[in-house]
C-alpha cells in the first residue's frame, strides 16, 4: 500500500545514480549556468526593492504616534516629540522616508530606532540567538523526522508504522504555545532538568528545550515526507532490478532509497529552515531567548520602519538564498534536475 | 531489509557537506552567543577588586527580573528606574506614608515657593570620584531640558525659569542653560520657578529621574555614558549595558549616604513577565514584579514571599465627555455606580488592590479617601433611577483600551457590568492595536465611548496625579486624561501649588476633589499595588511608593 507525500515534487522515477559524476559536476558551473545566476541577482535586486518599499509603506500606515507612545501612558513634552519626529522623518511623505531609508541602506546604514540605537547593532546581537536556535530545532527535527520516516517506510502498512504517524500527527497538533510552556514546567520548573529561560547555560543546554518544542511542530510532515520517498522508491523498478542484481537490502537503502527520497525533504526542509528563522516569536518570548522574532515584535508595536524592514530584508534574503541552495542540493542528489 | 545503515562512501560525502555547514554555523554562533554572556562576568571579577562599603555584607548578592532598561542616563530613561534609582541618590526622598526627608540635600527651601536655595550634603562623590556639587545639578538639569537633545524627561524641568528658551517653539535655541539655575558655591544653587510651586522639593524625590546629578565625565562622551551611567547612588554599574545583557551593579564603597546592605545585584532581563516569575518559582531569580497575568495565583506560589506594596498608582474610567451622551453628570454617576468595584477586584486582581474613593491614590499626602461618597459606591438600582432621570440610553457603549498589556479582562468586566446593572444592551470593549494607535485615538477625541485611563505618579504628591489629568499639558501631554477638565478645579489645583505651607496645599487640592466628586469627569475604579514575589533567599524586600529600595533589600 502506498501512501502518497503531502508535497511530491515532480520526480517520476528516478534512475540509479550513475557513476560518472565526476564528470556532470564540471557542467554545473557553465556559462549558462552564470547568466542563470546573473538573471536571478538581478530578480533579487528588484524584488528586494519592491518588498522593502511594500513594507515600508505598511508600517507607515499603522494608526498611532509612535513618538507619542515612546512613554507608554507617560505623555511626553510636546517639543520633546515635535524634534524626535523631525529627526526621525516622520512628518515626511511616504516616498521621501522610503527614499531617505534607502539612501542610507546604499551606504551601509540600516538607521536607528526611536532611541537613536542602531537597527545594526541590534540585529547583531539577535540574530546569532536566532539562527542558533533555528539550526537546532532543524536539525533536531530533520535527525528525528527523517529516522521515523525511514522506519515508518521500511515498515509501512504496519503497527510501528501506524504508531508513529499517529504518535507524530498528536504531537505536530498541541499549540506551541502550550507545549512551551508545559515543557518549561515539568522538565525546567518540576524535574529541573534543563534551564527555564535565557541563554546564559549556552549552547546546547539552553537550546534544547525551545529548540524541541519548535522542531516537534513540524515532525509529522517530515517523517511523511520521508516515509512516503521511501515506500516510493522501494516499490518502484529499479530497486526491483537491483535486488534482482543480488545487492544486499542495507546497500539498496542507505544509498539508492534514501538519496531519492531525501528530494522532498530536502526542500521541504530548506523552506521550514526560513520559517524557523523568521518565526519564532512565541518560543522566543516564553523562553527569554532575545533573538530576531522578539525584536520584529516589538519593532512593529513601536512602528519603527527601518528596523521592521532590515529585519525583514534580511528574512528575504534568507528565504531566496535557501531556494537557491535547494536547487543545488536537490541537483547533487537527482542529475536529471542538473540537466534541465 | 535492515535497520541498521551504515552510511556508504557517496552518501557520506553529501551528508558531511550539509551536516559541515551546520556544524559550521552553529560553533560559529554559539561563540558569540557565549562571548556575550562572558563580558558580564569579566565586568563583575573587574568590580570586585574595590572592598565592600562597611554596612554591606561582604560576597552578598542577589538577581532581579526586569525588561531591558534601553537608555540608562536619568533624563533620558524611561525603563531604566529600577536601575538609576539604584546607581544615583535623589536630593529628597519619599517614605509610602508621604513623610519627606532630605538625601542626597541637606536642605530645600524657599519663602515664597518660587525661589527655592538646594543646598548639599557635603562629602559627596560620583563613582568615579568626582565630587558632587551644585554644577553637577546644574549641568545635568540644563542637559536634560536642551531641546535638541529631546531626552523624554525633559517636561519634569518645565518649570524652570528659562525652559522655554531651551525649547523654543520654532527653530534653534539661542542658549543651552536656563536663567532660573543659579550656583551660589559648591553645595548650594538656586532654583527660580516661572509660577509658584510648594510641592517643589516633592518633584525632586527618587522616581523624578530628570532631576539626577551628572559628573562632568559624562559630558565628554553622552553615548558611552548612557550605557554605563556613573552615579551619585549606593550602587555603581561595572561594566556597560548591552540590549538585553544582564546588567551587574555592586556596592559603591565611598558612598556618602545609607550604605547598602547587598553587594551585589544582577538585574537578569526578561522579554515576558511571566518567563520571569516561573524563574523566581525555581528560584533562578530573587526578586520579580508580579504581571497581571499572574497575580491570581502569586499567593499560592510564593506564600509570604509575596509583597503587596501600596503604591502611587490610581485606575479610572476615562469618559468621552465629547460625546454629548456623557455630558449629564447623571449619566456618569449611573455608569460609576453599576460597577461592582469587590466583585472586579475579587476577579481580576484577586481581591488584591482597593476599590478607589478618591481622584487621588492614598499614598498622596492629604488624599481625601470616601471624597467620591456615593459616586463610587455600587448601587446598581439608583445608577437605573438616575439614566432614566438623564433620559435613557441610546445605542451602542464601546470601551476602548490599549491592546497587549493584559487589560482584556478588566475591560470586559467593566463591560459586562454596565451592560448587566444598566440594563444597556450592547456594551463591547475593543482593544486598539498597541499604545500609538490608543494616544492618537484619544488625542483626536475619536474614541465611540469610556477608555483607559490610569496614571502612576512619579512622585506622591496630589498635584502630580490631579494635573495629569485635570489641567491641560500639565503631566505634558494628554494620552489618557481627562476629556472634562473644569476651570473651577484647574483654579484649586494652582492656588494649591502656590502654597508653601503643605498643610493649607491640602486643604486646597482637598476643595479640588470635592468639585470633581460633584461633576465626576472620571470614575475612579482602583488604588493600586506594586506587587512582588521573591525566592527564599530573600530576608526583607523594604519598599516606598510601592518600589523596592534596592539597596536595603536584605538576603541570607
Amino acid at each position: 500500500m502506498t501512501v502518497a507525500p503531502p508535497e511530491l515534487p515532480p520526480a517520476g522515477v528516478p534512475t540509479p545514480a550513475g557513476g560518472s559524476a565526476p564528470a556532470r559536476r564540471r557542467s554545473i558551473v557553465s556559462g549558462r549556468l552564470l547568466a542563470h545566476i546573473a538573471r536571478r541577482l538581478l530578480e533579487l535586486v528588484i524584488v528586494l526593492l519592491g518588498v522593502t518599499f511594500l513594507i515600508y509603506a505598511m508600517v507607515f500606515a499603522l494608526r498611532g504616534d509612535p513618538i507619542a507612545s515612546l512613554a507608554g501612558d507617560r505623555p511626553l513634552p510636546a517639543n520633546v516629540i515635535a524634534t524626535l519626529r523631525a529627526r526621525y522623518h516622520l512628518d515626511d511623505p511616504l516616498w521621501q522616508q522610503y527614499l531617505h531609508y534607502l539612501g542610507g541602506l546604499l551606504q551601509g546604514d540600516l538607521g536607528t530606532d526611536f532611541t537613536g540605537r542602531p537597527v545594526s547593532e541590534k540585529m547583531a546581537s539577535r540574530w546569532p540567538i536566532t539562527i542558533v536556535l533555528a539550526l537546532t530545532a532543524w536539525g533536531i527535527q530533520l535527525v528525528i523526522g527523517c529516522v521515523l520516516g525511514l522506519i515508518a517506510g521500511l515498515r509501512h502498512g504496519r503497527t510501528v508504522d501506524r504508531a508513529i504517524l499517529f504518535g507524530t500527527i498528536v504531537i505536530s497538533s498541541i499549540p506551541i504555545f502550550v507545549m512551551a510552556i508545559a515543557a518549561q514546567f515539568f522538565l525546567g520548573l518540576k524535574w529541573g532538568w534543563l534551564p527555564i529561560a535565557g541563554t546564559t547555560a549556552g549552547w546546547p543546554v539552553a537550546f534544547i528545550l525551545p529548540a524541541a518544542c519548535l522542531a516537534v511542530f513540524e515532525l509529522a510532515a517530515v517523517s511523511r515526507l520521508m516515509r512516503g520517498g521511501v515506500v516510493d522508491s522501494l516499490q518502484s523498478d529499479y530497486v526491483r532490478t537491483l535486488r534482482a542484481k543480488g545487492l544486499s537490502s542495507r546497500r539498496i537503502v542507505g544509498i539508492h532509497v534514501l538519496r531519492n527520497a531525501g528530494i522532498p525533504v530536502v526542500t521541504y526542509a530548506a523552506i521550514n529552515l526560513g520559517f524557523l528563522l523568521g518565526g519564532a516569536i512565541i518560543v522566543e518570548g516564553i523562553f527569554n531567548m532575545p533573538g530576531i522574532g522578539g525584536l520584529m515584535f516589538t519593532a512593529i508595536r513601536n512602528h519603527e520602519g527601518p528596523t521592521v524592514v532590515s529585519v525583514a530584508t534580511t528574512l528575504i534574503l534568507i528565504f531566496l538564498l535557501l531556494g537557491a541552495l535547494v536547487d543545488v542540493i536537490n541537483s547533487l542528489l537527482d542529475p536529471r534536475i542538473r540537466r534541465d | 531489509m535492515t535497520r541498521s545503515l551504515r552510511p556508504q562512501h557517496r552518501l557520506r560525502r553529501l551528508h558531511l557537506l550539509t551536516a559541515g555547514l551546520a556544524v559550521a554555523a552553529l560553533s560559529l554562533t554559539a561563540c558569540s552567543v557565549g562571548g556575550g554572556t562572558d563580558s558580564s562576568s569579566s565586568a563583575t571579577a573587574a568590580g570586585a577588586s574595590s572592598a565592600a562599603p562597611s554596612g554591606t555584607v561582604p560576597g552578598s548578592s542577589y538577581i532581579v527580573a526586569t525588561t531591558e532598561p534601553g537608555d540608562l542616563t536619568p533624563g533620558k530613561q524611561i525603563t531604566a528606574y529600577d536601575q538609576d534609582m539604584a546607581m544615583f541618590t535623589s536630593l529628597t526622598d519619599v517614605a509610602t506614608d508621604g513623610t519627606v526627608t532630605m538625601a542626597a540635600a541637606e536642605s530645600v527651601e524657599s519663602p515664597d515657593a518660587t525661589n527655592w536655595t538646594i543646598k548639599l550634603k557635603p562629602g559627596w562623590t560620583f563613582h568615579n570620584g568626582e565630587p558632587v556639587t551644585a554644577q553637577s545639578y546644574v549641568d545635568a538639569w540644563n542637559a536634560t531640558a536642551y531641546g535638541p537633545n529631546a531626552w523624554p524627561n525633559s517636561g519634569q524641568l518645565a518649570e524652570i525659569v528659562g525652559y522655554s528658551d531651551l525649547n523654543p517653539t520654532s527653530g534653534e535655541p539661542t542658549t543651552k542653560e536656563m536663567s532660573g539655575l543659579k550656583v551660589v558655591d559648591d553645595t548650594t544653587f538656586t532654583v527660580q520657578l516661572s509660577a509658584p510651586d510648594g510641592q517643589f522639593p516633592l518633584q525632586l524625590s527618587q522616581a523624578v529621574t530628570g532631576f539626577f546629578p551628572m559628573p562632568k565625565a559624562a559630558f565628554t562622551d553622552l553615548d558611552a555614558y548612557n550605557k554605563q551611567p556613573i552615579g551619585n547612588g549606593p550602587y555603581m554599574i561595572t561594566g556597560p549595558h548591552a540590549e538585553n545583557q544582564d546588567i551587574v551593579l555592586k556596592a559603591y564603597d565611598k558612598y556618602a549616604g545609607t550604605p547598602a546592605k547587598t553587594e551585589t545585584i544582577t538585574f537578569k532581563i526578561y522579554a515576558d513577565t511571566t518567563t520571569a516569575y516561573t524563574d523566581a518559582q525555581a528560584g533562578n531569580i530573587d526578586i520579580v514584579g508580579v504581571g497581571p497575568a499572574k497575580i491570581a495565583s502569586a499567593a499560592t506560589d510564593f506564600g509570604d514571599r509575596l509583597y503587596v506594596n501600596d503604591a502611587p498608582g490610581i485606575a479610572f474610567l476615562g469618559l468621552p465627555t465629547w460625546d454629548s451622551r456623557y455630558s449629564d453628570v447623571r449619566v456618569r454617576q449611573a455608569i460609576s455606580m453599576a460597577i461592582d468595584r469587590d466583585a472586579v477586584n475579587q476577579a481580576i486582581y484577586a481581591g488584591r488592590y482597593t476599590p478607589a474613593t478618591s481622584f487621588t491614590p492614598p499614598t498622596e499626602p492629604g488624599t481625601p479617601e470616601g471624597v467620591c461618597g456615593e459616586a463610587c459606591t455600587y448601587n446598581p438600582d439608583k445608577a437605573k433611577e438616575l439614566l432614566a432621570a438623564a433620559g435613557g440610553w441610546t445605542g451602542d457603549m464601546e470601551i476602548t483600551y490599549p491592546g497587549g498589556f493584559g487589560l482584556d479582562d478588566l475591560y470586559k468586566a467593566y463591560a459586562n457590568q454596565i451592560r448587566k446593572n444598566l440594563g444597556i444592551e450592547n456594551v463591547t470593549t475593543k482593544a486598539t492595536t498597541d499604545f500609538a494607535e490608543f494616544a492618537q485615538l484619544r488625542g483626536d477625541a475619536k474614541l465611540n465611548g469610556p477608555y483607559f485611563s490610569r496614571w502612576g505618579a512619579l512622585y506622591p504628591s496630589q498635584q502630580n496625579t490631579l494635573k495629569a489629568f485635570f489641567v491641560p499639558g500639565g503631566g505634558g501631554g494628554c494620552t489618557n486624561c481627562s476629556a472634562l477638565q473644569p476651570q473651577e478645579v484647574q483654579d484649586l489645583i494652582a492656588k494649591a501649588d502656590g502654597q508653601v505651607d503643605q498643610a493649607k496645599a491640602i486643604d486646597y487640592y482637598q476643595q479640588a476633589q470635592k468639585a470633581l466628586a460633584e461633576q465626576l469627569p472620571i470614575v475612579p475604579m482602583f488604588y493600586e499595588k506594586y506587587m512582588f514575589v521573591t525566592s527564599e533567599k530573600v530576608t526583607a524586600l523594604p519598599s516606598s511608593q510601592g518600589s523596592p529600595i534596592w539597596s536595603q533589600v536584605t538576603v541570607a
